[in-house]
Order: structure tokens, then sequence, then C-alpha cells
């Protein structure tokens, strides 16, 4: 039965990518679009809920088979609760040009790119898909930008890192399949050198995708340049594939890995975390903003993952369960809430025509639909109970304290080190949408045309409606998610069903009874507030008449976490004065914070590669004799391997 | 109960200075005459402003219900998780800031970049410091961590009295009291906490003058019940509390006293050095055996 849905689901988003580009309805295609991801989300939560497998089993042979499970389904349904709005707000944010057809029927080969790849059974169809999945949002940027410089330039770093950090899915897929361990768990040994290669390759090719530091260069340049939707697709289902393939990998098929192993995935998590929103903070511009922040969140996703397999190599089978459902909760979760958000942004691009934070605000007034999802996503991105954010790191939280408490010394000071950056994390996370909610939607307006900011049309301001809504309800009833997500684990078995989140042995989360408390308890002190409405006078400020040149700017909010951590960040500023007389006659100000990671790593490795391939163009001379001299050389190579035997 | 502990705090730090000073219960008196006055109303907000109050109150209501003052307490429908604690604070700091934004303050501005900045590391600080009580006791339930830590057999390792000294500095840092912070005056430059009440009168100053006194109750209340050497007995428990709430305003106020305020840059490396001992008494207590 749930065959047929899905069959379905890509049957109506195909056909809808067809009726896009050609037709004169186009926007119904776009609607069959999401009607079908809306499919996809019945489907993949009726599989989780079931937990029957349709279609064929992993097999190691290079034959293209299909199939869907219950991890497979968790990922089906988020990728559905992101396309089916994304798709629906496509038919207002794309105009009806060739140009817009085009973008709107490639979003719908992505999706289904996507669905390819998580419904791959084989080493063929998954290579496929997730070459295919790399490849599409470079080609919808190119469309949507008509291949300017600045996103050529963008395009070309993104496919360079996504190819250079793949080869390590390359390998670790084709090694599985080589050993015949593609979907059989037990074949690959414990402890075994092949074991730790694919390990350490899948987290190398797989992290590249999921944007993990340092790899993560090409995420801040393509996805703020992308459309809004095939951005919040990129940013909410993309990454987290690479997220089910380094599951699948090191949960279902390589057995128990050893504790290091663990560790150092929980270090890159913590360091991911950390570094992705603090860099987020100093930003001004609101995708790219977003961009760095997803960063984040996949931190967060993998340090549940890390704490999943240093809690297995300790044997703690039941707790590495539930730290493997925090982290498929918060991929869940995030999906959800940066969709959220990066469809606010285009709405707010689409009505006011920037996202520079320092140009907005006041927004909440003028376009009260938009304005109140985006503090709803905002809300839950920062991990404010009683939202679902906070429910996902509460669970993780609690797996990384499961850590500390059954670990040895090594890793039990690990996972208190996880948790503090977690904390730390959480913080900061807190501080940086502050600013963007303050910026963007409180205050005066700062720019004439944002003080005249229109609402945008019903389906974007209904497609972030309906996922402001899931933020609501999932942050309300994760319980009935979490004891689904518990059962994914191979080893497990099924966890009872309560709303809010229960973990045996320790504290609990009732999610619920909070939201209840806080909702109530603020409705009886507004009414104990009373009804005396005062004139409305204008602020204050300790009796100073109110400048609007004098705002605060993002750069000025942040300003004290940048001197604190000056150490680290190394911010730059240069100051320009010019006097006439003596009198100030004109102040110059710039600063930034630079990406350290770029000036130090990635350009440094630029220089040496150019450098050595302009070394090695010195093979290309040109001449035709040169070029059969080498041919021959290979040959009498190749035949004195074979003599000696060097060839098998 | 909870504006007794900053009036007792302010009683005494103006005993230590020579002065006489107002009565313990001053904050309720103070109160009672918001209570009476009328709101007022900033040109241009929107609904944030209105709310924050509220919002700050009640989740300080949440939190106090959360916290429990022994080893036994009734479930008040938020549980008695430590985690939910933390993220409750979160979620009153952010209302908080967020209104700030809204009226659009410099000085409101610059107290709550401050507030969030130290809130940074202060949150990680107390993490770890309950990552310490965690371990030792078994949970993260407050129920269990109180049960766990009574009697006198846990404080023999290291691990606690680390935790201890950790959950000192934070306890200073969440109350806004030197050397963090100064609460005696309402400038920009030495407000931390109380940032939103420059734009806000009347009941809703009152919110938040509670809210500022319900955080200190929370924070008290865990250092007193867990932190602290305390009886198994849940009677004994009960009736030993509020001796040690006052010795600790007590110690508040010496501390105010003795010290005089930090660079509001240089504060993250004092709770660097908290969260470095808790992350000792983590060791320790892997080490010693668990």
């Amino acid at each position: 039965m749930t065959a047929v849905l899905y069959w379905l689901a890509s049957a109506a988003i195909a056909i809808g990518v067809v009726v896009t580009l050609f037709a004169g309805q186009w926007r119904r295609g776009l609607g069959l679009q999401a009607a079908g991801a809306a499919l996809f989300i019945a489907a993949g939560f009726a599989t989780l809920a079931t937990g029957h497998a349709v279609g064929a089993a992993f097999t190691s042979q290079l034959t293209p088979r299909l199939g869907v499970d219950r991890l497979s389904g968790v990922f089906l349904a988020t990728l559905g609760v992101v396309a089916a709005p994304a798709l629906a707000y496509s038919s207002r944010y794309l105009d009806g040009s060739g140009r817009g057809r085009l973008i709107g029927a490639l979003t719908g080969v992505f999706v289904l790119a996507m669905v390819g790849l998580l419904c791959a059974r084989d080493a063929i169809t998954f290579l496929g898909s997730w070459e295919l999945m790399s490849l599409l949002p470079a080609v919808i940027i190119l469309v949507y930008r008509a291949a300017d410089a600045e996103s050529r330039r963008s395009v070309f770093i993104y496919i360079a890192i996504t190819h250079l950090g793949g080869v390590g899915t390359w390998v670790a897929v084709l090694l599985l399949a080589h050993a015949g361990a593609f979907g059989t768990a037990g074949v690959v040994g414990p402890g075994s050198a092949l074991q730790i290669g694919i390990a350490l390759a899948a987290l190398v090719g797989m992290g590249t995708k999921a944007g993990l530091v340092p790899l993560h260069a090409w995420l801040p340049r393509a996805h703020p340049i992308a459309p809004a939707p095939v951005s919040a697709l990129m940013s909410g289902v993309m990454i987290k594939l690479a997220v089910y393939a380094m599951i699948r990998v090191f949960v279902d098929w390589l057995g128990v890995l050893p504790t290091w192993f663990g560790v150092l995935v929980l270090a890159v998590g913590a360091v991911s975390s950390v570094g992705g929103v603090t860099y987020a903070l100093f930003q001004h511009e609101l995708k790219r903003l977003l961009a760095l922040h997803s960063i984040e969140n996949i931190g967060i996703i993998v340090l549940g993952l890390g704490a999943c397999l240093v809690l297995r190599a300790h044997g703690d089978d039941a707790w590495a369960a539930f730290a493997l459902a925090a982290a498929l909760l918060h991929t869940v979760n995030h999906a959800v809430f940066k969709a959220l958000l990066f469809l606010c942004a285009g709405s707010i691009e689409r009505s006011v025509g920037s996202l520079e934070l320092n140009r907005l605000g006041g927004l909440l007034r003028r376009m009260p639909w938009t304005g109140g999802a985006l503090f709803v996503g905002a809300m839950a991105i920062a991990g404010l109970p009683p939202l679902n954010g906070f429910a996902s790191e509460w669970l993780t939280l609690q797996a990384l304290l499961h850590v500390v408490m059954s670990g040895h010394v090594g890793d039990g000071t690990a996972g208190a080190v996880a948790l503090a950056a977690l904390g730390a994390t959480a913080a900061l996370a807190v501080f940086c949408f502050v600013k963007v909610v303050g910026l963007v939607l409180l205050g005066p307006p700062r720019r004439a045309h944002v003080r005249d900011a229109l609402e945008v049309a019903a389906p974007m301001r209904g497609a972030v409606a309906v996922l402001a809504l899931a933020c609501i309800t999932l942050g309300l009833v994760p319980g009935l998610l979490v004891s689904r997500l518990v059962a994914i684990a191979p080893w497990s078995g099924d966890a009872p069903v309560h709303a809010g989140l229960y973990v045996p042995g320790t504290g609990s989360l009732p999610t619920v009874g909070i939201a209840v408390v806080l909702v109530v308890a603020t409705a009886v002190l507004i009414v104990l507030r009373g009804q005396r409405t005062p004139p409305a006078a204008p602020t204050w400020v300790c009796g100073q008449p109110v400048v609007p040149e004098l705002q605060w700017s993002s750069a000025g909010f942040t300003k004290p976490l940048r001197l604190v951590l000056e150490v680290v960040l190394r911010p730059r500023r240069e100051i320009d004065v010019r006097t006439h007389g003596g009198v100030v006659t004109e102040l110059a100000y710039e600063g930034e914070v630079p990406n350290l990671i770029d000036e130090r790593i990635y350009r440094p490795v630029a220089r040496w590669s150019l450098a050595g391939a302009a070394y090695a163009r010195r093979l290309q001379s040109g001449s035709l004799g040169m070029y059969v001299g080498y041919l021959i050389g290979l040959v009498l190579v190749v035949l004195i391997a074979g003599r000696i035997g060097w060839l098998g | 109960m909870s504006p007794l502990l900053p009036g007792l705090i302010l009683h005494w730090k103006a005993r230590l200075q020579g002065r006489r000073g107002p009565s313990p219960l001053q904050p309720y008196r103070e109160l009672r005459r918001l209570w009476s006055k009328s709101t007022v109303d900033v040109a241009g907000t929107t609904v944030v402003y209105r709310l924050a109050p509220a919002l700050v109150g009640a989740c300080l209501v949440a939190a106090v219900g959360l916290v429990p003052v022994s080893a036994v307490g009734p479930n008040l429908g938020v549980g008695h998780d430590v985690i939910v604690l933390v993220g409750l604070l979160a979620l009153a700091r952010f209302a908080a800031a967020a209104s700030t934004w809204d009226v659009a303050n410099g000085f409101s501005l610059m107290g709550a970049s401050r507030d969030l900045t130290i809130s940074v590391f202060a949150e990680a600080t107390l993490l770890l410091a309950l990552v310490v009580v965690a371990v030792v006791t078994g949970t993260s339930n407050l129920l269990g961590m109180i049960a766990g830590t009574a009697g006198g057999a846990v404080w023999s390792s290291p691990a606690l009295p680390l935790g201890a000294l950790a959950f000192g500095i934070v306890v200073v840092a969440e109350t806004g009291r030197q050397p963090f912070d100064n609460p005696d005056t309402h400038l920009e430059l030495t407000m931390i906490h109380e940032t939103p009440l420059l734009e806000y009168a009347g009941r809703d100053l009152a919110y938040l003058q509670w809210a500022a006194a319900a955080r200190h109750w929370v924070v008290l209340v865990l250092a007193a019940q867990v932190f602290l050497p305390h009886p198994r007995d849940v009677w004994a428990q009960l009736a030993l509390l509020p001796l040690v709430l006052v010795l600790m305003c007590g110690a508040l106020a010496l501390v105010e006293t003795l010290q005089a305020k930090m660079r509001v840059l240089l504060a993250p490396r004092l709770l660097g050095v908290a969260a470095l001992a808790a992350l000792l008494g983590v060791i320790a207590r892997g080490v010693g055996g668990s």
C-alpha cells in the first residue's frame, strides 16, 4: 500500500515537472509537485510508524534497486515537509518567464534526485543520485543568477569543494560494495583497518556535503545566492542527506566502531557548532547568516551521532538508540525551521528588495504573517521552550550527559566538553536570533521603502504559516516522533509512546505541561496587568531626543562578543578621519570579521595546488613527438610490470 | 518569598558599609508601590513590547515551580529537569532582549548585548557545574539530585566541591552581583540583567523586578539544596533551608562589599576559570571511580 503511495508521489512530481516546463498553466505544475511532496510526507511517516520496509533490500551488487525502510522513511517525510511548502511558495516567488519555469522544473528534479538517494539500495543508484543532487543546485543557481561573475565563482567553489571532499564518499561506498558490506552489517570486522579506512573516508566525504568544519567553505557561498525555495531545500534537506549517509555507514553497516572514532565525531560536531554560530553572529546579510547557522545545527546533529557511536562502543545500546533518536529529531526539526526562515527571508527580499540587516526594521507591523512566522522560526532555532528546537537540544544534552556518566575518564571529559560547547552554542544562537528579530522585525524602519513594505501573496504566506505551525506542533508533542525514532537503531526495539520526552532513569521534558504553564501564566499576568491604556509616548532614553541616524547596527550589538573573542576571531578595523582646520569633517569606519579558515587553510592550499599545476603543465609541451614518447614509455612500464608480476 | 532575598542582601551591604540601609522588606513595598502606578506605552512598538514583561514573569513562575525546595516536591506540570530550567531562563532572556530592540533605546540595547555576551559563558559554566552533580548522582532530575547529594559521603571526593565552586561563580553572575554587575545603579554601563527596566513602569516594572528576585530564589535554592551539604531527611532539609538562604545572602553581601566591579569584557575569564574547575570535577569523578 505504501509502495503505491511512493510511486504515486514520484509520478506526481515528475508530471508536475513536465507541466511546469512546457504547459501554459505552469503554476498548476508547481502545485502538482507540491501535492506529490505532500504524499511523501504521508508515505514516509506511515513507513516510520509501521516499520514495514517497502521494495528491495540493500545489495552489494551493482544493479539498480529501490526500496524504503524506516530511516529512509523519516528522511522522505522530512523532504516532503520541506518541499511541499517550498514548491507551493515557488508558484508566486518565481515569475512566468522561461527562466522561472526552468527553475521551477529543476526544483522538482532536485527533489526527485534526493528521493532517489533515499530510496537507493545499491551503490550505483546511491552514487548517481548523490552526484545529481550535488550538481542540480549549481545549475539552478546559474540559471537564477543568469551566470554572472559572482555566481560563477561561488558555484565553482561549491562544485570544487564538494567533489574534492566527495572523493571520500566514492571511496567509502565502493569499498563497502567491494567488501560485500553495502547493506549488510557484520561483514567488515570491528577494529579492522578496512573498517577504520571506510569510516574516515565516509567522515571526510559526507562531512564535506554536510558542511562540517573545516570542509564547510562552500556553504556560506552557495546557499545565499540560490532562490529562496531552493535555499530552503538545500539547507533543510540536502545537507541532511549527508547525515543520512553517515548514519547508514557508521551505525548500520560498519558494526561497532572504536571509541576514539566516536570522540573524533564528537569533536568535529562541537567545533562545527560553535564555529558556525560564532561566525553567523557577525554576518549582516540575512541569508548568509542563515547559511552559517546551518553549519551550527549540523554540528549539533553530528554531536548526537557521535554520542551514539561512543555509547555503542561502551555497549550501552539503549542509550545509543536515544542518542540516535536525538540526532534524527534535530534533523527533522532543523529542516522545518530552517526552511521556514529561508522562505521568510525570500518573502522579505521580494517585498523590500534587500536582506541587509542594517537596512530593515519594523517589518512585524508591515508584514504580520511573514513577520510572525519569522519570529516563531527564530524562537525555534534559538532552542527556546516550548518549541521544537528545545526538545531536540534537550534530548542531545541528555545523550551527552549519559556519555559523561557512563564513560571512562577520556570519553567522559570529551562528553563534558561537548556538553559545554552545546550549551555555549545554544546561548550564542539566542544572541544571534535576538539580533535578527530585532533588526528585521522590531524597532523603527530604517529606510523609506521598508516603511512602505507590503505583505506578500497568499501562497507565500500560507507556506510559512504551515511551517510555523509544524514548529509549534513538533514542540508540543515530540514524544510521538521520538518513540518511533528510537526504534530506527537496528539493535533496539520500540519505545513507549508519550507526548513529552521521557528517557529512562533521569529527568524528563513534559512539553505539554511546560507549554500550558507558560501560556496560562502569561495570560494571567496580562489580565492582572490591567486595562489602563496610557497614551503612547516616544522612547524615553533617559530624556534624550531620539535620533534615527544613531540607531544600533548589527556590528554594534555584537561588539562585546567580538571584543571578548578577539584573540580567536582577529577582527579587522579601519577608521578614516578627515579634519579641516582642526574640525572633523568626515569619518569612515570599516570593520570585518575575517573568515580565518579561508585565509589560513584554503588560500595556501589553493596557491600550492596552482603552483604544482603550473609546474606539471610543463609536461604539455605541445610537440607530438613528446606525446608519442609518453605513450611508448607507459606501454613499456606496463609490460615490465606485468612481466615482474606487480599487476595481479 | 523571593523579594526577601535581594532585600536581605541590600540591607546587609548597607550595614557592612556603615549605613543603616533599607529594611529587608523594602522590595515588597516597592512592588506594592509599582502595582498601584500606571504603565507606559512607547510609540511605534509592537506586541513584543507589551507581552515581554508578562512572558518573563511567566518563565520565572515556571522556573520557581520547577525548582523543588526539598527531595520531595510536587510536580506542577513543568517537571523537575534541570536542563528545562536553563531553557526557561534562556527564554526570559530572549524576551527581555527582544523588547529592548522594540523600543530602540540605546542604553537598553547596550545592556542587552552585554547580558547576552556574558550569558554565553555563564550558560556553558552552569551546564558544566550541573554535569558534575549529574555525574555524581546519576540523574538530571532535581529531586534525584537533591536526594543524591544529601549526607556527607559525596563530599569526600573532590568532584562536588569543585562543582560547588563553579556554581558559586555562576550564582554571582546570574544574580547580577558584583564583580559582574552593579545592581544598585540603573546606568546602562552597569546593568546586565536589568536592562529592559528603563522603558517600563507600573505593573510591567513590578513583573520585571519580581522576576529578578525570583532569579535570586532559583539559583540560591539550587545552591543550598544541591551544592552545599544538606541532611537526608526531608523535614530537616525544609527546616534548614531558610537558615542557609539567609547565610548565603550574607555571603553575597560580603562578596559585593569586598569586590569591585570588574571590566565587563574580562568577566568571561572568571567564568572560564569556573568552567575549568567544573571540568576538573568531572575528571576527578572519572578518575576516582564511577
